[in-house]
C-alpha cells in the first residue's frame, strides 16, 4: 500500500511457555484511517498492538510504522505514536495538569496542557487527581496523554470498554475529532456498532489470525451474499437508541 | 534521544517523584514523623540518665554543719536531685534503681569539741564520714556521682583546714564524657529508618507501580528505563539525608544526642551510602515480585531480623558468640555501626573502612541480583 502508515508482515507471538498468541498476522493501515482489530478475548488483538508498539518482543515477522523498523527502532518509533494501554494507571498524588507536564516531558515536547485537556473537555479538571475521575473521563484523559507528542498514529486498546452509552458515544466523537485533525487511529474494540461507527476498515481476529477485512459496509455485504439470514427480524432501532433516547445524550460524569 | 531530550525526561520524572513522595501521607508518616515519635518518646524515657542524678540523703547528724553540707549538694550541683530520706527507704530505692546515690552523714558528722590549743580552748571538729553507696550492677551514673561528692567533701575540707578554695564542681564536664542510651538508640534508629525508606518504600511503591499498570504505561513513552529507577533512587536519597538532618537534629537539640558538628558531614555520607544499599535490595525485591502479595513477606524477611539484631535496640554484645558472629555482616549492623562510632568517637570516614567495605559488598550483591531478577510485569 503506498499511502500505509503501518505495515505489519507475517507477525508471530510465541509466549516462553510455548502459546502461540499471534500466528502470522499480516495488513496495513493507510495514513489517516481509524482501523479496528476486533475479536473475542484471548483472540491475540492486544498482543499484536502491543508488538507494534514496541511493548513486547516479536517472535517473528516485521512491523513498520511511518518508515521505522519497530524492532531495530522502538524508541524513535515511540517517540512518533501515541500508546493509550487496555489498564494504565497515572502516578498517585499529581494532578492532571502535572501529568501531562510529565509526559511533555517525557515526550521532550511543549505541548500546551490546558489545551490538551479543552481537547478531551476536561479544563475544569486539571487540578483534579486521575482517580478522582470517572471512568468516561478517565478514558479521555489517557486519551490526551496520547496526543501530547502530536503523534503520526495513536494507538487505543479496548478505549470504551466499561463505559455507560453516553460515555461511549462522547468518546467516539472525540476519536472522530483526532481522525479529523489527520492522525490515524488504530483501535481495538468488542462492540460491533463501535466499530460500524468509527472504523474505515476493520481486520477481524481469532485465535491468532485475521480472518476477515474489509470496510464495515463490505463485511457486511459479503456475509449476506453467503445467504445469511438473521435470527430476529432487524429493527429500525436498537434498546441502545432507546435508552440514549431516554436518557439524552448529555455525559453523566 | 539527545542529552538535551534526557535532562529534560530526568527532570520531569524527578519533580513527579518528588511530588509524589511528599504528597504521599503513608510515606510522610512512615519516614519522617513516626521516626521523629519514636525517638521522641526513646529520648524522654531515657532523657534523665545522662543529665541528672537521683541522690538519696540520710542525715543522721543534726548539726548545722551537716545540713549546711547537704545545703551544698542540692545548691552546688545542679544535676544533683536530691531526696531526703531514711536509712531503709534509701537501700530500697538503690535497690530499685529509682536512687543513682545514696549519701549517709554519719551522726557524729559535724560534732564539735573544745581542745587545747597553744595555751588557749579552741573549739575543733571531729573527724567524720559520709558513706556513699551506688549499685554496682549500673555503677555508670552512681560512679560519676560519687565523683562529684568526693570533690565536694574534699573542696570542704579545703576550708574548714583553713586553705582558701571555691568550691566549684562542673557538672557540665561529667556529661560530655558520660555517653548515654540517645546516644546508642539514635544512630540506630536512624540506620533503622533508611532501611525502612530503602526496603519498604522502594518494593512496596515500585510494585505498586507495577501491578496498577503505570510502569507500562511509562514504558508507552520513548523514556528510558534507567530514567525512572534514576529519579525515583535519587528522591529517596534526598529523603534519606533530610530524614537524617531531622532525626540527629532533634536528638542533639532536645535530648543530649552527641554529634560533633565536624562529625555531621561523614554522618550524612554514610546516611546516602546506607540509602543506596537498601534501595538495590528493594528493587531487587521489587523488580522479581509480581504483586504486594510477593513483596511483603520477602521484604519482612529481611528487615525483621535485622531491626533486632543489627545492635539498633540493645548492644550486640549481649549476643551469643556465634550470634554476634553472625550477626556482624548484616548491612544495617555496618551501618548502625559505622554511625555509631562517628557520633560517638567522632570517627572519619577512614576510621569506619571496613564498615563501608561490608555496606558496598552488599551494594554490589543487591545490585546484581536486581539486575538478574528484574521484570517490568
Amino acid at each position: 500500500m503506498a499511502d500505509a502508515i503501518l505495515t505489519v508482515k507475517n507477525l508471530r507471538k510465541t509466549y516462553d511457555d510455548g502459546f502461540e498468541a499471534v500466528k502470522g498476522v499480516s495488513f496495513s493501515v493507510k495514513k489517516g484511517e481509524v482501523f479496528g482489530i476486533l475479536g473475542p478475548n484471548g483472540a491475540g488483538k492486544t498482543t499484536t498492538l502491543e508488538m507494534i508498539e514496541g511493548l513486547r518482543t516479536i517472535t517473528s515477522g516485521t512491523v513498520e510504522l511511518d518508515g521505522l523498523d519497530v524492532q531495530k527502532q522502538p524508541y524513535k518509533v515511540k517517540e512518533r505514536i501515541g500508546i493509550q494501554l487496555q489498564s494504565s494507571a497515572f502516578f498517585p498524588n499529581l494532578k492532571l495538569i502535572e501529568l501531562l507536564r510529565l509526559f511533555n516531558d517525557l515526550y521532550a515536547q511543549n505541548s500546551d496542557p490546558m489545551a490538551l485537556l479543552k481537547e478531551v473537555d476536561l479544563e475544569d479538571k486539571a487540578g483534579a487527581k486521575a482517580k478522582e475521575l470517572s471512568g468516561g473521563q478517565r478514558q479521555r484523559f489517557s486519551i490526551a496523554t496520547t496526543l501530547v507528542n502530536k503523534p503520526v498514529a495513536i494507538f487505543l486498546d479496548e478505549p470504551t470498554t466499561g463505559l455507560d452509552p453516553q460515555a461511549r458515544r462522547n468518546l467516539w466523537d472525540l476519536v472522530q475529532q483526532i481522525q479529523k485533525k489527520g492522525t490515524t487511529v488504530i483501535l481495538t474494540t468488542h462492540y460491533m456498532e463501535e466499530a460500524q461507527v468509527l472504523c474505515d476498515r476493520c481486520a477481524i481476529m481469532d485465535e491468532g489470525k485475521i480472518i476477515a477485512l474489509d470496510t464495515p459496509n463490505a463485511l457486511i455485504k459479503q456475509l449476506l451474499g453467503r445467504g445469511f439470514k438473521p435470527h430476529t427480524q432487524v429493527q429500525a432501532a436498537t434498546l441502545e437508541d432507546v435508552f440514549i433516547d431516554l436518557t439524552g445524550k448529555e455525559l453523566r460524569d | 534521544m539527545s542529552t538535551n531530550r534526557r535532562i529534560q525526561a530526568f527532570k520531569g520524572l524527578f519533580v513527579a517523584s518528588l511530588k509524589m513522595y511528599f504528597r504521599n501521607r503513608t510515606a510522610m508518616f512512615f519516614s519522617l514523623f513516626f521516626p521523629i515519635v519514636f525517638i521522641s518518646v526513646f529520648g524522654l524515657i531515657f532523657k534523665n540518665n545522662g543529665s541528672s542524678f537521683k541522690i538519696d540523703v540520710v542525715n543522721l547528724s543534726h548539726t548545722q554543719m551537716a545540713t549546711q553540707f547537704e545545703q551544698t549538694l542540692k545548691d552546688k550541683v545542679s544535676a544533683f536531685k536530691i531526696k531526703d530520706t531514711s536509712e531503709s527507704q534509701a537501700a530500697d530505692d538503690l535497690n530499685k534503681g529509682n536512687a543513682d546515690l545514696t549519701v549517709i552523714i554519719s551522726a557524729n558528722f559535724g560534732d564539735t569539741t573544745v581542745k587545747l590549743v597553744n595555751g588557749k580552748y579552741v573549739p575543733s571538729i571531729q573527724p567524720a564520714t559520709i558513706t556513699a553507696h551506688y549499685n554496682a550492677e549500673k555503677p555508670g551514673n552512681g560512679q560519676a556521682a560519687a565523683q562529684i561528692l568526693q570533690e565536694i567533701t574534699a573542696s570542704m575540707n579545703d576550708q574548714i583546714t583553713g586553705t582558701p578554695k571555691v568550691v566549684s564542681v562542673d557538672a557540665s564536664g561529667v556529661k560530655t564524657k558520660n555517653l548515654t542510651y540517645i546516644d546508642f538508640l539514635l544512630p540506630g534508629m536512624i540506620g533503622l529508618s533508611i532501611m525502612q525508606i530503602g526496603i519498604f518504600s522502594v518494593a512496596f511503591g515500585f510494585v505498586s507501580y507495577k501491578t496498577t499498570g503505570m510502569l507500562r504505561r511509562l514504558q508507552a513513552t520513548p523514556m528510558h528505563p534507567g530514567m525512572f529507577l534514576g529519579a525515583q533512587g535519587l528522591t529517596r536519597l534526598i529523603m534519606a539525608v533530610l530524614q537524617t538532618i531531622l532525626l540527629a537534629g532533634i536528638g542533639v537539640l532536645f535530648f543530649g544526642f552527641h554529634l560533633a558538628p565536624e562529625a555531621w558531614l561523614a554522618f550524612l555520607v554514610l546516611a546516602l551510602l546506607g540509602s543506596a544499599v537498601f534501595q538495590e535490595i528493594g528493587f531487587a525485591i521489587a523488580g522479581w515480585a509480581k504483586n504486594e502479595d510477593q513483596a511483603q513477606p520477602v521484604a519482612q524477611l529481611i528487615q525483621f531480623p535485622m531491626m533486632f539484631l543489627s545492635g539498633t535496640f540493645f548492644p550486640r554484645d549481649t549476643f551469643p558468640a556465634v550470634l554476634q558472629f553472625i550477626t556482624g555482616f548484616l548491612p544495617l549492623t555496618y551501618l548502625a555501626d559505622a554511625l555509631r562510632h562517628v557520633a560517638n568517637d567522632n570517627a572519619s570516614l577512614w576510621a569506619v573502612r571496613g564498615d563501608l567495605l561490608g555496606l558496598a559488598v552488599w551494594g554490589v550483591i543487591a545490585g546484581l541480583i536486581a539486575v538478574k531478577v528484574f521484570s517490568w510485569e
